[in-house]
């Protein structure tokens, strides 16, 4: 029987940050996820490090927290964080006075809140409203990458021992006399079932962190609090843009790469698998957001998506927007069963230190007192300049930085190797995002690369401008030739889901050119090659 | 916020559908070529991630195919030299680059000087034999335009016009001033039997468009800041610009808001006509004077990419076969000059592998003559096929006596 001392269930930051930090104290750690890795809040988020800003005035815990963690990321998270500043503005619309708690709040919490003139304002964002932008002040915040600080923990974990196993649910625990013996899990592909010995077992299964305890038999007090958000083809801003009231819908747009995120909204659903959105939704948070941007409905935009925050809600807490943003270990030796903890709730800029938290209690139950490093190493080495330079000749231009972050020191290497000696592996296999055929390969051949989703959350093929239309076929091509089986050889399905899977996010968005772009996909896909699954379904 | 024409905006239109590089001619005729689509739309996307530039920018030659092809009304070609302004910021003109784009200024030195069009023209014709030109970094197989005994405006103020009517302005353009004088003889001639005064506003600059495809953005401004501000004058007398160069009208009428996005590039531009597209006008007015005797030649019309991206049609055919005359279009694509782009040395094979298909097409002489309303087309035409080429307006002239 495969063992582990401590095995932890779910992908998302929280876990990775809890694998990293274990296998860093020399505690054999293996996560299982039954998806791919961060499926679910962890990457359907704004990708925004909070500087805390957000919560100075309602709760300057969690906002000191923030402020720390950012600064935290900053450095040890190079590789996925775009240090873009945020700024926070004031509409005409807004109350003044909360403008004032809110100064204080920054300041009480020690997070440097800059005031900047109108003027000023305008030039750092110069599609802000003229009309009802009324001040603005400079915060740290930060854009955060999920998919790449993901893959970054999971390759710092494995530095130091950490196993990483996606796809793999966990369908039952494995108790004697109310003592964990092991976690009982099953292959999504292959629908084989065993056992992985532990002697503790977390759940960090964020949104389904309740169906895990049920699973062990104790209950837990999570709730999945929908939040949609929207993303356009392009850079609408340059920094984080908040809007400064009270903490409500739509009101922060994040520079993302390529791409702006707009979000969020806030809904209680009792599924975290519901993922859906709606017209409805899009249409309310493009008309709060255009109070900010008044030209927002000129910008086309690519997609929408959602993801659950896990709320945890204490017996008789409050839910949704009122719920608090903190986050709760539950040790459940009080429950019963020894060995087997929960943490839910936080925020995704916090992960660290939760993850810090629930390792300092696991450890304590080991024996192991080994200190926390995770704040003070980087997740990963960054790729030298002379290795970047080396890349320029083969790389498309304006894509050596996002693949060096990307690939990491080890694969970009590998990358340039293949271009250097292979010149069809120069070929564009996704040409919004610039991903060469080199770079596809190489991460299809990685041991989290089972569809090929998996290898676009990797690589950003198939979520930019043409969302798949020309990359798809390429892709699932690549795939079915470098890829694992038994999943790889069904190219067709791969195909297909793929499709599916860029649609789900664009049918609530059919209009205007986004339309036109998937009326193209459709004739292509539907008409041309008949590839049954090629319309929006 | 700020113009939505401009060409900035418009990459965000881009849907990534390609049709920009099945249309692109440099791109069928050297692989090399990234195409449209990834330089101008897609790249736009990721200039935040570091500081770059397209290595195959280089190969853009700003005729435009694909502003055409685009079914979302993508200023593609506008994108690229926006970006090639960006690449100048940092890179140094050479010094073929430096007079390729400068025309206006050359031409001003010739005039400066006694016999000067004759001198120059002499030593264009040893630095093509001695190849200098071709050490400089031009194209040296070609003829260098060559310089009219005199230009165009000192002709001019020797026609004598009926003052007191209608009158126009005429947008000279540098080509038709210094190299090609009869073609600005015969606007006027045109003009005049259609009872308009033709004027000369001699505050004028070069349009700005060799500049613009040299990377020299700045110094585009200046000259478009320039002659907008003078139609705009002239559009407040009553008074419409009119010009027999296409690329002249295209950039007056198009490029200047695409690029430098002011509203008064947009109010310009409404008082600006390219030369058949004034006289297509007249004549839907009932206003054309139709005292035209027969035009009974055959004639091989190739038309100018830049002005098939004016949308206005092909009036120059239109008037031309209302005369009786046989016009056949050539059907054969860009000619590959493209401006300044065939001018240069490494570009000159890429240059005359795009206009082979039209070169043919000329070869075959099943006509009495080639006409183009652009100047460069003309030489380019001239340049590979053997058969001087005239301007469209000169037929028309010839028809009015």
């Amino acid at each position: 029987m495969e063992k582990a001392t401590v095995v932890v269930i779910g992908g998302g930051a929280t876990g990775l940050g809890i694998l990293r930090d274990l296998s860093m104290r020399g505690v054999k750690a293996l996560l299982v996820e039954k998806n791919d890795l961060v499926n679910g809040a962890s990457s359907r988020y704004h990708g925004l490090l909070h500087s805390g800003g957000r919560y100075a005035v309602k709760d300057q815990e969690a906002a000191r927290e923030c402020i720390i963690e950012n600064q935290i990321m900053r450095k040890i998270g190079k590789s996925c964080v775009e240090p873009c500043g945020g700024m926070f503005t004031r509409l005409d619309i807004d109350d003044e006075a909360y403008e004032e708690l809110w100064v204080k709040g920054c300041k009480d919490s020690g997070i440097e809140a800059t005031p900047i003139t109108l003027d000023e304002a305008f030039k750092l964002e110069p599609r802000l409203s003229r009309k009802h932008v009324k001040s603005a002040y400079l915060v740290p915040d930060a854009a955060v990458d999920g998919f790449r600080m993901a893959w970054q923990l999971v390759d710092s974990s494995k530095r130091y021992g950490g196993q990483v196993k996606t796809y793999t649910e966990v369908i039952g625990f494995d108790t004697v006399n109310g003592e964990l013996r092991g976690v009982k899990v099953r292959d999504q592909f292959t629908g084989e079932e065993y056992e992985i010995g532990c002697d503790i077992a977390v759940n960090a299964a964020g949104g389904w962190a309740g169906f895990v305890g049920k699973l062990a038999g104790v209950e837990i007090g999570v709730q999945p609090d929908k939040g949609t958000l929207i993303a356009f083809n392009q850079r609408i801003v340059n920094h984080v843009v908040n809007r400064l009231h009270k903490s409500s819908d739509g009101d922060i747009f994040v520079p993302h790469g390529s791409i702006t995120i707009l979000g969020t909204s806030s809904m209680s659903v009792p599924n975290p698998e519901d993922t859906s959105t709606s017209r409805a939704e899009v249409e309310s948070l493009l008309k709060i957001g255009e109070q900010t941007f008044e030209d927002l409905r000129d910008f086309r935009i690519l997609r929408t998506f959602a993801g659950s925050r896990p709320l945890y809600i204490p017996p008789g807490g409050a839910v949704g927007r009122s719920a608090s943003r903190g986050f709760a270990i539950v040790d459940h030796d009080n429950d019963g069963l020894k060995g087997f903890f929960t943490i839910v709730g936080g925020k995704f800029t916090t992960y660290r230190l939760m993850a810090e938290k629930m390792c300092n209690q696991i450890c304590a139950k080991l024996g192991n007192d080994t200190p926390c490093r995770t704040a003070e190493e980087p997740l990963v080495e960054e790729v030298s300049q002379e290795d970047k330079d080396r890349a320029k000749k083969f790389f498309p231009s304006y894509g050596v930085n996002l693949a060096a972050t990307r690939l990491g020191v080890d694969r970009f290497k590998k990358v340039v190797e293949r271009l250097e000696s292979d010149p069809e592996s120069r070929e564009l296999v996704c040409e919004c995002e610039n991903v060469t055929r080199a770079e596809a390969e190489e991460i299809c051949k990685d041991d989290t690369s089972f569809i090929v989703n998996d290898v676009r959350r990797r690589t950003r093929i198939g979520m930019g401008t043409c969302q798949g239309n020309f990359c798809a076929l390429r892709a699932a091509a690549v795939f079915s030739e470098m890829g694992v089986e038994p999943t790889a050889k069904d190219s067709l399905a791969r195909l297909r889901e793929f499709l599916q899977g860029r649609w789900k996010g664009i049918r609530p968005v059919l209009l205007g050119r986004t339309l036109r772009e998937t009326e193209m996909t459709r004739a292509i896909y539907e008409l041309s090659m008949n590839v049954k699954g090629g319309a929006p379904q | 916020m700020s113009d939505k024409t401009q060409a900035i905006f418009t990459g965000d239109r881009c849907l990534s559908c390609t049709s920009c590089m099945a249309n692109c001619p440099v791109m069928a005729a050297i692989k090399d070529y990234r195409g449209p689509k990834l330089v101008g739309p897609a790249h736009g996307r990721m200039h935040f991630s570091q500081e770059d530039i397209e290595a195959t920018l280089e190969f853009c030659s700003n005729c435009k195919s694909c502003d055409r092809a685009c079914p979302s009304g993508v200023a593609v070609s506008t994108l690229n030299m926006l970006q090639r302004a960006e690449y100048y910021k940092t890179h140094p003109h050479t010094q073929a680059e430096d007079m390729i784009a400068h025309g206006e200024r050359a031409g001003k030195m010739v005039r400066m000087m006694p016999f000067g069009a004759t001198f120059a023209n002499i030593g264009m014709e040893f630095g093509k034999t001695l190849g200098i030109f071709s050490k400089l970094g031009l194209a040296g197989e070609r003829d260098m335009p060559a310089y009219a005994s005199t230009p165009f405006k000192d002709l001019y103020s020797r026609i004598k016009q009926t003052a007191g009517g209608k009158k126009i302005v005429m947008f000279t353009g540098c080509f038709i001033n210094d190299n090609e004088p009869q073609v600005g003889e015969a606007f006027v001639k045109v003009m005049n039997a259609n009872g308009y005064e033709v004027l000369i506003d001699k505050g004028f600059n070069c349009c700005g468009s060799p500049l613009v495809v040299t990377g020299y953005l700045d110094e585009a401004k200046q000259h478009a800041d320039n002659n907008a501000d003078r139609i705009l004058e002239w559009k407040k007398k009553g008074i419409p610009v009119v010009t027999p160069c296409t690329s002249c009208s295209l950039m007056l009428k198009e490029e200047y808001h695409e690029l430098f996005a002011e509203h008064k590039f947009h109010e310009a531009a409404e008082n600006v006509y390219d030369a058949f597209e004034f006289l297509e006008i007249l004549q839907e007015r009932g206003e054309f004077n139709d005292n035209v005797k027969p035009i009974s030649q055959k004639l091989l019309y190739h038309v100018p990419c830049h002005l098939k991206c004016q949308a206005i049609g092909l009036p120059a055919a239109n008037i031309l076969e209302e005369f009786g005359a046989n016009v056949q279009t050539a059907d054969a694509g860009c000619c590959g000059i493209s401006g300044n782009y065939g001018f240069r040395k490494d570009k000159y094979d890429i240059s005359m592998k795009i206009g082979a298909k039209l070169f043919e097409r000329v070869k075959r002489k099943d006509f009495d003559k080639v006409i183009s309303d652009c100047g460069t087309c003309r030489m380019q035409i001239h340049h590979g096929s053997g058969i001087k080429p005239c301007h469209p307006i000169e037929i028309l002239a010839a028809a009015y006596q």
